[in-house]
């Protein structure tokens, strides 16, 4: 790596008009990245990393203006560039791939189309050396079997595929900087270690320099050997990984290094196990992949999946209880199996020895009460019509968890239980921020008063400072209210801070199950190691 | 303090409201404030024939002029527009909740219940439209009352459709899961959770149902199956116009202006609408 600057951006300032008035998106953002390196942005949501990188290519909404600033690229003025220019610097100088791959491959075409597109476009090759071409690169991506794989289209390949196509299709033209942003941010951690690997090791080859934006310290740590750490459209700080992440000099960087769920203390010494509470004897959770009844007719119930098969599984009074898989797993089933959303097809569901699965309505009714869930997705798990005080009051009418009189009084209490202010209840979920939303939603799942708490995957849309929150709010509700927890999670390392045992699940079969500090110290199945080896870590641990 | 915050959510509501909400409300308002008060603002009765004031020119007397008859042109598009109104509000009305309920229930049940309900929809679809709807009013007898009939069974199809595709993604949402999970009933969920989340597409195309029912009511009424003569109506008008179009061209024109003008006014008020309700969400 040479000290040679290849791109600046210097005093960056972008402007988007909205229906609600300007929004300053970046207010003066500078950062250079020298040739062969890799440069990280680490920010939360709404801190402007994606709009700096796509402004680079100018590629901003139409709302979007450039307000002031400039931007270099081996000495030529990005901003002043016409149309051809701006062309021939998006696909040949420098290429972007983006987070979510199923969007930003176009449906209608096929992986060796997409990659030999640019080709085609910039150096004007024939459909034939285009072919030859992409599949050596998906070759290089280390697609196996390109040569087949080539003509396959979007929908046929997985997650971590997707984003392999994406890298070839960018990197056809070999350009000279590769700005990656959130690329891992959708796949499993098994996945993101694995294009995490394929990305540096193209670097590595082809002197790529590269850009990766990302909300996770513990990828740019591994990846980057400068960061740029931002927020409300400015840059806090930025300098060496190891200076900043081990001696960070801002308080903001602090924080953020301080929220990153692997170095968060583990959860302390459990219990013993009680007698339990919840327990799953062989349950299986079978769906049938006809979509109509004609369908499920003239199969015979033919192709299921089994989303759950053959599980036991006991949860002892006042544990907490994680259970860690990747996408396919099975583990939100196992949720939305217990709290009565998926069909139970074998098995039996106990809940202080009495089995739920087979209960006549009314008596189910007052066992929802005794077992309620935390959603996933903040923005979609309330109801946008309802104001907040209308979401917390459903329940407490519906189960006559109070008197008329007195609901108002105990919004306001389950409001002071998820450290919310009582003035928020008038308003609607549109007008609050994700962690807001989310602890709207753990109140409303206290608003029952239940015994056992399940948290499906309940921080995985939030910025980790806020996540840290939601995190150390469970570990206080549990203590307080004497709650039995089961947190559902892709992210060993968010267990690991509140769990005392935890599950590890695949395929829908149970893999391993232990003690977190043993899971942690000698997992006994590959997979679980293979898990936790996925981990991307904050090597330098802060003073 | 309640009232204080009312009126500014009110008003920071008014503020938000997109400009082609406000322009086609007023049209549209306009429209029906012109149909309430036609006894008062014109002094002819709009059938009386006047066979000495025929085909008359626009005058101080006769505003827009006098048809073949020797009626006020004026009188008959302002009581026109009484009909024409109450044929955009009855005649989407019965549709739009037979069809939003049978979405509703299809969708929210799936199964049996889905494919029964969707295969009536079939049967229906395969039809012709304007075969059957005139179909069926020849059938029953001719007249406004048969006219809304017909749009109910024909047209609720298109509403059933909307709320369906609508329900199918809604019912799947967590916060209709997390309702489930707390004990909340199936008809308070459809009625409280699903439905007013999934109302918003089928609102706007009542905007723009209310105008195809205007233009197809006016063409019954030229085939003789509609409103008849000499009520007057601006699709008759129009009829009845067109034969003399070279001498006297204002008895059509008006009616095709006051047409294209309530037209207008519900498809702008169905863009503010489709743009507010997306806002809102």
């Amino acid at each position: 790596m040479t000290d040679e600057t290849i791109l600046s951006v210097e005093d960056l300032v972008v402007d988007f008009e909205t229906d609600h008035g300007i929004v300053h998106a970046l207010r003066g953002v500078s950062f250079r990245l020298r040739r062969g390196e890799a440069l990280g942005i680490v920010g939360e949501s709404g801190s402007g990393k994606t709009v700096a990188c796509r402004a680079i290519l100018r590629l901003l909404a139409e709302n979007a203006s450039i307000k002031g600033g400039r931007i270099w690229f081996e000495n030529q003025d990005v901003l002043a560039l016409d149309a051809v220019g701006l062309s021939r610097l998006r696909g040949e100088r420098i290429a972007m791939i983006f987070q979510n791959p199923s969007t930003h491959l176009d449906p209608l075409m096929t992986a060796g189309k997409q990659v030999g597109e640019a080709l085609r476009v910039h150096r004007g090759v024939s459909k034939g050396e285009a072919r030859r071409q992409a599949i050596k690169l998906l070759a290089d991506m280390r697609i196996a079997e390109s040569e087949r794989r080539v003509d396959t289209f979007a929908h046929e390949l997985s997650g971590g595929m997707r984003q392999r196509v994406m890298i070839a299709a960018a990197l056809a033209c070999s350009p000279s900087i590769l700005i990656a942003d959130e690329p891992t941010t959708s796949l499993d951690v098994t996945i993101q270690a694995q294009i995490l690997d394929l990305l540096r090791g193209l670097r590595r080859e082809r002197g790529l320099s590269m850009i990766l934006v990302s909300h996770d310290l513990g990828v740019i740590a591994q990846m980057c050997d400068h960061v740029v750490v931002m927020k409300d459209g400015r840059v806090v700080e930025t300098g060496s990984v190891e200076e900043v992440i081990g001696r960070p000099r801002e308080e903001y960087t602090r924080r953020l290094i301080a929220s990153q769920p692997f170095l968060m203390a583990p959860a302390s010494a459990p219990a013993s196990l009680g007698e339990p509470i919840l327990a799953l004897e062989g349950l299986s959770v079978h769906y049938g992949l006809g979509v109509g009844f004609l369908d499920r007719m003239r199969h015979h119930g033919g192709r299921t999946i089994r989303a759950v098969d053959n599980l036991d599984l006991a949860v002892g009074r006042g544990e907490a209880l994680g259970i860690v898989g990747e996408s396919g797993s099975g583990k939100s089933t196992i949720a939305r199996a217990i709290v009565g959303l998926a069909p139970v097809c074998e098995g039996a569901i106990l809940c202080e020895g009495q089995r739920v699965d087979a209960m006549a309505a009314e008596q189910r009714l007052r066992f929802r009460r005794a077992v309620q869930m935390v959603f996933q997705d903040p923005f979609t798990s309330l109801n946008p019509m309802f104001t907040v005080s209308e979401t917390l009051a459903e329940p407490l009418r519906q189960h006559g968890m109070r008197p008329e009189r007195d609901i108002g009084l105990r919004i306001d209490e389950l409001l002071a239980m998820v450290d919310l202010q009582p003035d928020l209840k008038r308003r609607r979920p549109g007008q609050l921020s994700g962690g807001q939303r989310q602890r709207v939603g753990i109140a409303r799942a206290l608003a029952l008063e239940p015994r056992v708490l399940i948290a499906d995957e309940v921080t995985s849309a939030l910025d980790v400072t806020i996540q840290a929150q939601i995190l150390g709010l469970f570990a206080r509700l549990r203590r307080s209210m004497d709650l039995t927890l089961i947190l559902i999670s892709h992210d060993l390392a968010v267990v690991r801070h509140l769990c005392e045992r935890i599950v590890v699940m695949r395929h829908g079969r149970l893999v391993e199950a232990g003690r977190t500090e043993r899971i942690f110290a000698a997992p006994e199945h590959d997979y679980t190691r293979e898990l936790l080896a996925a981990i991307p870590r904050v090597k330098a641990m802060p003073a | 303090m309640t009232a204080a915050v009312e009126t500014s959510t009110f008003q920071r509501r008014a503020r938000r409201a997109p400009p082609t909400l406000v322009v086609g409300a007023f049209i549209v308002g306009t429209w029906i404030a012109l149909a309430l008060l036609a006894p008062w603002l014109t002094a002819y009765d709009p059938i009386a024939v006047d066979v000495t004031n025929t085909l008359k020119p626009m005058s101080g007397e006769h505003w827009l002029g006098t048809d073949s008859f020797g009626r006020d042109v004026f009188s008959r598009l302002l009581h026109g527009a009484r009909l024409d109104l109450q044929m955009a509000f009855f005649g989407v009305v019965g549709p739009l909740i037979i069809g939003t309920a049978i979405g509703l229930l299809a969708a929210y049940y799936g199964g049996v219940v889905d494919a029964l309900l969707m295969r009536v929809l079939d049967v229906t679809v395969s039809f012709p439209y304007f075969v059957l709807v005139i179909a069926i009013v020849a059938v029953l007898e001719p007249g406004l009352r048969s006219y809304y009939i017909s749009l109910t069974l024909v047209n609720w199809v298109t509403y059933a459709r909307l709320m369906r595709s609508q329900v199918l993604v809604l019912k799947n949402a967590e916060f209709v899961l997390a309702a489930r999970t707390i004990g909340i009933r199936d008809r308070r969920i459809m009625l409280r959770h699903i439905l007013p989340n999934a109302i918003a597409p089928s609102i706007v195309f009542v905007m723009t149902d209310a105008v195809l029912t205007i233009v197809l009511g006016s063409s019954l009424g030229f085939l003789g199956l509609g409103v008849q003569p000499p009520e007057p109506e601006w699709g008759v008008m129009i009829a009845e116009g067109q034969v003399y179009l070279k001498q006297a061209w204002w008895i059509a024109v008006f009616p095709g202006i006051a047409i294209s003008t309530l037209a207008l006014g519900f498809s702008l008020a169905a863009d503010g609408m489709a743009k507010l309700l997306h806002a809102a969400q």
